[in-house]
């Protein structure tokens, strides 16, 4: 087995809410690794918090009142360094019989450390493309210059047409036509599909060792979405890159993805390789991953022209603290045999099989 | 190596530069039709119109081009400028455009500089409060900027002037007395600039308008994208966040600070456009008074134009405004 | 503890739901308080004139008691002429105030309607509204302030009313990009398709929903600039006239004492001047973080 690239523990990232005069616990201990050439799948429903969590890993949690606190742990060249270390000092949570009372936060101070952390690792060891290309490419800016920015940020490289050169080779690589041309052109001339390329490209042209892909295909069209799944796939294989592949999109999990982590309401509640959880002979799964994969239609469901089975329900607020398992409400595995400790204790991650684990009563 | 589409930029400016000078074409007009409507006549700074004989009148009205009709006299001062020529001053006799060109510098140079060194406050002030690192620090510089532009610019002027005077001796200066030009030194030159750039009541709307433009910039996804590459957020928002913003808001900002030159002048006996203006008025000296009001149109349309040209130059997307909402 | 939290959660579900004294911070209220206390300074002005609650009228000379330093007999000292200044500034307030209430009305309603009706109709009517708002727009507003004042010799209403007007693009220009802004996103359609009335759509939802804050912004900016109009006019000697006080004719006639050291005469007015500017600032940028506060945040 290869080394693991990332290591999370216990990742908590809790923004305060003003409005609501309450702790938002967007992602609620989390933990997950990712070994070297392997594709982690995190999925969800939106507002579940894996978006929150692939960019508190990048430090992009800038919003005053966020916090981050937990161990992100970061190797490469057999050193290992800790993403979040030194951030607890100035930003804690204190609790009081396990209701959060006060976080305090020094944000400049934070900011600077998280800053001086990162420093040397966004863009170069850890990259990251975002959902909605079009407006994550900067419209100001050309496409040739932002991608030979990277290049020239990253790569050692000062002259910018070496940049331009190299840039333009990346550009042909995720398929681009005429790449040379397209160096010169804004954004705004581009297509949804073609600036999700474009991002791809930037992203990989510093060569990282992690890619994050934050809802690479949420925000373009069917048939795009498809070409971008094929693109990263085709890429994943000449280039044995690593991928955190944050998604709603179950088909995108099911093309891309090694190992699944099924994140509900900030927790992860299944975490596992994909052949284990996928695989229609094991019966032992967590309902929302059952619910989650009904709600894939088949083809012979189209052809009969059946409904699409959606999750009855709606995602559970991060701000309530339950005290039971957050799917509780919309669970259609309850029994009368388990529904009190399911109402009364939240389920701890229990392993089921090598590697699979869940967070489950069922399970016991 | 660039391309940059002229093209589209040329169309662009000269469409701008047609319509500003159709809009300078109807602020003559407007201007002239006051001129004409409101009481008083000019030919009393030569003669008492009672006890001259009318003869004499009719010479000096036909002299002066008087008696003509009204829109036939548009036209004649029309015709002249478009040949250069600003027509001669009632009272003195000269060239408006010399006259005109000799106070209008020393007004432009007022009202630039002090623009400069309000944008020298401005700007820190709404970047480090955008960033909102430190929220009491950046509600202190905001609050700051709000006291700056609420300190009446002349009583700004006194303090100056008594604490370079009384304090320093570091040059006669009275403000009632007229001051030579020959005493036109570097800090007689330096103080009213400084004196109406932080006083002219402008900062706290660029200040506020700047915050927001680059607080809004810089929650954009593209900066997070930025951030995520490793790259300079600063390098990335530049354009949008602070170029266009700033250019904006200098555009805006000119008329303001104009009227606000006229104050200092006054102030600072500084020989400028608001005295001319004021001792045309009073003489009703036509030629001078529409010569000063194109001029200062004129000088707010080149920021205009100025602006036009940087919108189109930042923004790919030329023609479309940068700003959103 | 917890109870009470989970307690808490579930009921402030909804942000309208939230009152708006709970919604201010301690920042906006400071700022809107010292805004309003200057509002409140102008208001007791004109109760105190009204009622002849001042101890000292601010006309009577008083040659005996010229240039006093500030004691407990006159608050703020007395003037060259042995006029209470206290007495002088707190009526000095009216010479801005209501004129100043006309230019903002003027400036707003105007501009306002100019604004929807050119943003509503493109096309022609757009293209008139456009070049009669630049054209106001291309000539400075103390060029024609000068020229009225020579020519016409005017109150200060009918200045106000020209500072009102020349603000009218302002206002305009504002309104109308914010409803185009609105029209882009299909917003207007989809109030159409609703069912729901024009009037409703343009007052209720346009207007309030949507132009608030400009209106406030402008209106609390127009303040502000209207004080800086009148005091400068004044300073200049072409607003009110001595005898009758304003804030910018008593720091131009102490300035001369200035010079000789007796600072208190101009120094008085100026900081009135100040703080009644500041506080029209903070009046507006208090209201508005209170009422974009969902925005904000």
């Amino acid at each position: 087995m290869s080394e693991e690239i990332l290591k999370v523990e216990d990742l908590r990232t809790y923004f305060y809410s003003y409005t609501k005069e309450a702790f938002i616990r967007s992602v609620d201990s989390v933990s997950f690794s990712i070994r070297k050439g392997e594709v982690l799948g995190i999925v969800g429903e939106s507002g579940c918090g894996k978006s929150v969590a692939a960019q508190s890993i990048l430090g992009l949690i800038t919003d005053g009142p966020g916090i981050i606190s937990g161990n992100i742990f970061l190797t490469r060249n057999d050193k290992t360094v800790n993403l979040l270390d030194g951030l607890s000092d100035y930003a804690s949570i204190r609790t009081k019989r396990k209701a959060i009372l006060e976080i305090s936060k020094d944000i400049s101070g934070w900011l600077k450390r998280s800053e001086s952390l990162m420093k040397g690792i966004r863009g170069k060891v850890i990259s990251m493309i975002f959902q909605n290309p079009k407006s994550a490419l900067n419209p100001f800016i050309t496409v040739g210059d932002q991608i030979s920015e990277s290049i020239m940020l990253h790569k050692g490289i000062q002259a910018k047409k070496e940049a331009m050169a190299i840039a333009s080779k990346w550009l042909e690589r995720v398929q681009i036509d005429s790449p040379s041309m397209r160096l010169y052109d804004y954004p705004h001339g581009l297509s949804g599909g073609m600036c999700q390329r474009v991002m791809i490209a930037m992203a990989l042209s510093s060569e990282p060792s992690l890619l994050i892909a934050d809802e690479p295909t949420t925000g373009l069209d069917v048939t795009i979405q498809t070409k971008i799944v094929e693109l990263l796939k085709k890429l994943r294989e000449e280039l044995a890159l690593t991928i955190l592949l944050i998604t709603h999109d179950m088909n995108v999990i099911m093309q891309l993805a090694d190992r699944i982590a099924v994140m509900y309401g900030g927790r992860i509640v299944e975490y596992g390789l994909k052949k284990e959880i996928m695989d229609s002979n094991s019966f032992i799964r967590h309902p929302y991953t059952i619910a989650l994969l009904n709600s894939i239609p088949t083809i012979g469901e189209i052809k009969a022209k059946e409904r699409l089975r959606a999750i009855k329900g709606d995602v559970p607020d991060t701000i309530t603290l339950y005290r039971g398992c957050r799917f509780y409400e919309r669970c259609t595995l309850k029994n009368d045999r388990i529904k009190k400790r399911c109402k009364e204790a939240e389920p701890e991650m229990i392993e089921i099989g090598t590697g699979h684990y869940m967070r489950c009563w069922l399970a016991e | 190596m660039k391309f940059i589409l002229w093209k589209p930029i040329l169309k662009l400016v000269l469409r701008e530069f047609f319509i500003a000078v159709f809009l300078l074409l109807g602020v003559s007009i407007v201007i002239f039709s006051i001129l004409h409507l409101a009481p008083g006549d000019p030919l009393h700074i030569f003669i008492n119109i009672q006890t001259q004989n009318p003869e004499d009148v009719a010479l000096l009205k036909r002299e002066l081009g008087l008696d003509r009709a009204i829109p036939i006299q548009y036209l004649s001062w029309l015709n002249k400028l478009l040949h250069g020529n600003f027509g001669n001053s009632f009272r003195t006799g000269k060239p408006v455009f010399g006259e005109l060109i000799k106070v209008g510098v020393n007004t432009l140079m007022l009202t630039i500089g002090s623009m400069i060194v309000t944008l020298l406050i401005a700007i820190p002030i709404a970047v480090i409060s955008s960033l909102r690192r430190h929220p009491v620090l950046s509600w202190g510089l905001t609050l700051f900027a709000y006291i700056l532009s609420a300190l009446p610019v002349f009583y700004l002027g006194y303090i100056v002037i008594y604490i370079f005077t009384k304090k320093f001796n570091l040059f006669p200066f009275l403000p009632s007395g007229a001051v030579s030009s020959s005493k036109f030194n570097l800090i007689y030159f330096f103080l009213p600039i400084m004196v109406l750039g932080v006083g002219n009541g402008s900062i706290s709307e660029i200040v506020r308008h700047l915050k927001m433009q680059l607080e809004r910039v810089l929650s954009e996804d593209y900066i997070k994208a930025a951030k995520a590459k490793g790259a300079s957020i600063w390098r990335h928002s530049f354009k949008e966040g602070i170029l266009i913003p700033v250019t904006t808001m200098v555009a805006a900002k000119i008329p303001f600070i104009l009227g606000g030159a006229v104050v200092v002048e006054q102030v600072f006996n500084w020989p400028g456009m608001g005295r001319l203006a004021w001792q045309a008025a009073l003489d009703r000296d036509y030629p001078v008074i529409m010569g000063i009001t194109l001029f200062a149109a004129v000088f707010v349309h080149v920021g205009r134009l100025t602006q036009t040209l940087v919108f189109a130059f930042v923004n790919p997307q030329t023609g479309e405004k940068g700003e959103g909402d | 503890m917890r109870a009470r939290y989970i307690q808490r959660a579930a009921e402030v579900s909804e942000f309208s739901q939230i009152p708006i004294w709970k919604r201010a911070n301690k920042k906006d209220i400071i700022q809107i308080g010292f805004g309003l206390l200057v509002v409140l300074f102008v208001l007791s002005s004109y109760i105190t004139s009204v009622l002849h609650l001042l101890t000292y009228d601010p006309l009577e000379i008083n040659l005996k008691e010229i240039m006093q330093p500030p004691d407990y007999k006159h608050i703020l000292g007395t003037d060259f002429m042995g006029r209470d200044i206290l007495s002088r500034i707190i009526v000095g307030s009216q010479a801005y105030f209501m004129p100043g209430i006309l230019a903002i009305f003027i400036a707003i309603s105007f501009g306002t309607i100019a604004g929807l009706v050119s943003a509503y109709n493109s096309g022609r009517t757009d293209a008139v509204f456009s070049y009669i708002l630049d054209l106001i727009d291309s000539i400075p507003k103390m060029v024609i302030i000068l020229l009225a004042i020579a020519f016409f010799k005017p109150g200060i209403f009918f200045i106000m009313l020209i500072v009102g007007i020349t603000n009218i693009p302002t206002v305009a220009s504002l309104i109308k990009s914010k409803v185009i802004f609105l029209k882009k996103r299909n917003f207007i359609e989809a109030a159409k398709a609703l069912g729901l009335k024009t009037t409703d759509i343009i007052f209720k939802h346009i207007l309030w929903y949507n132009c608030k804050s400009i209106v406030i912004i402008q209106a609390t900016l127009g303040m502000a600039e209207v004080i800086l109009i009148e005091t400068s006019l004044s300073y200049l000697g072409f607003g009110v006239q001595e005898p009758a006080p304003s804030w910018g004719n008593m720091v131009a006639s102490g300035g001369d004492y200035f010079f000789r050291g007796d600072f208190y005469l101009s120094t008085a007015p100026a900081a009135a001047i100040l703080i009644s500017i500041l506080g029209f600032y903070l009046l507006g940028d208090g209201l508005n973080n209170l009422l974009e506060w969902r925005r904000k945040r």
